[in-house]
């Protein structure tokens, strides 16, 4: 008897779907009966077997990985803020070369006087975008988790120091491309330090 | 579609971690089962466990809730743990030429058996033997009680294959059983 011309049916048949031939040819085969005895025994014992658990290890390095990203993201936030000032700089030294007179000691003073004269307004403006910034983040600093916060914070005093550096080094030589371009990038870190801050605060309290 | 399916993917995706860590606590037990018994060692099952969730977390963006929730993560698990066992094989092929090919045929038993009551310990031990395909689609039927229709969708074949690869998985283990 060709019983294999029966094979999905026959599996159609232990899950539960009548089927009248199968039946028919059921009734008349010692074979099929066997196969659907055994088919019935394996799928209730596979029913029944036991659910390991997985353990708690898992979650942990699970929930490790997810917190690590925006940790790696904030990580390249410096360089990028550096990456993006660097190709202001080179804009800015650009335009300053096209407009300058073609006397060597001309542009040696057309950079560095606009360089110098610019480096108190941005200065200035920095400082003001720093202490609204700062005021947010000091707001929502509660909100952090502490590893978060210890983070950000030790950040932060970096971009301090450099930022005092950069100072002392401009107060003494005022027309230092080098401390007027870390002075920058010391401040425009900042910013986006503590922009993070207040970003990873409000999503806090939002999933509270 | 369950809308509660949609509305934790939606927090999920809005960085709500205690969405995600409801997501995992719903299906990590599950799929943690169908990885062991797909992978055979706890260590690796781990890994691999991980690994759906860290891609669960990544591609969550693309869920659309085309499918349940639980479907996609079990299509995600799948997809890797067959291509873990791809990569084992392909390493062991390498080790060693002369290993039969998974889907090589049985010797049939002429009337197998299977004992009146089947011990779990056996039957853990006869899935382990089955080739890949067939054992992810009994473990799917069989185990997880999942129907062909979403089992198509997991493993990416048709219902009809579906179907035969849990036959093809019924059968050996019958023979494996009777021994």
């Amino acid at each position: 008897m060709n019983c294999h011309i029966y094979d999905e049916v026959l599996g159609d048949y232990i899950d539960g779907m009548r089927n009248l031939e199968f039946e028919r040819h059921l009734a008349a085969c010692a074979r099929c009966q066997a196969v659907v005895a055994d088919f019935a025994r394996i799928r209730g014992a596979a029913s029944t077997l036991e659910e390991p658990i997985p353990p708690p290890r898992v979650w942990a390095r699970v929930a490790a990985a997810i917190d690590e990203k925006p940790k790696r993201a904030f990580a390249w936030v410096p360089m990028a803020v550096a990456a993006s000032l660097a190709l202001l700089v080179a804009g800015a030294t650009w335009l300053a070369w096209r407009e300058a007179p073609p006397a060597a000691p001309q542009i040696a003073q057309q950079i560095a006087v606009p360089a110098d004269e610019a480096a108190v307004p941005a200065d200035a403006h920095y400082d003001d975008a720093i202490a609204g910034l700062q005021q947010l983040a000091d707001a929502q600093d509660a909100a952090l988790d502490p590893s978060t916060r210890d983070v950000l914070q030790k950040n932060l005093e970096v971009v301090d120091r450099a930022i005092t550096e950069s100072r002392a080094a401009l107060a003494t030589e005022p027309a230092n491309t080098v401390a007027q371009e870390s002075l920058l990038d010391a401040l425009d870190t900042k910013v986006a330090l503590l922009q993070d801050t207040v970003d990873l605060g409000t999503a806090k309290e939002l999933n509270q | 579609m369950r809308t509660a399916d949609l509305e934790l993917a939606a927090r999920c995706r809005a960085g709500d971690a205690d969405a995600f860590e409801e997501l995992y606590r719903q299906h990590a037990r599950r799929l943690y089962g169908l990885v062991l018994r797909m992978v055979g060692s706890p260590e690796e099952a781990e890994d691999l466990l991980q690994e759906v969730f860290l891609q669960a977390y990544r591609k969550l963006a693309g869920f659309r809730g085309e499918s349940a929730l639980g479907t996609w993560l079990y299509r995600l698990a799948m997809n890797l743990c067959l291509d873990h066992l791809r990569g084992r094989r392909a390493k062991m092929s390498r080790a060693t030429e002369s290993l039969d090919h998974e889907d090589a045929a049985e010797p049939v038993a002429p009337a197998p058996v299977v004992p009146p009551a089947i011990s779990r310990m056996d039957l853990e031990r006869a899935i382990e033997k089955l080739p890949a395909g067939s054992r992810a689609a009994f473990l799917l039927h069989d185990v997880e009680g999942f129907e062909h229709r979403e089992i198509a969708e997991i493993l990416g074949v048709t219902e009809g294959t579906s179907k035969s690869q849990v036959h093809k998985a019924r059968m050996k283990l019958r023979t494996l059983l009777s021994r």
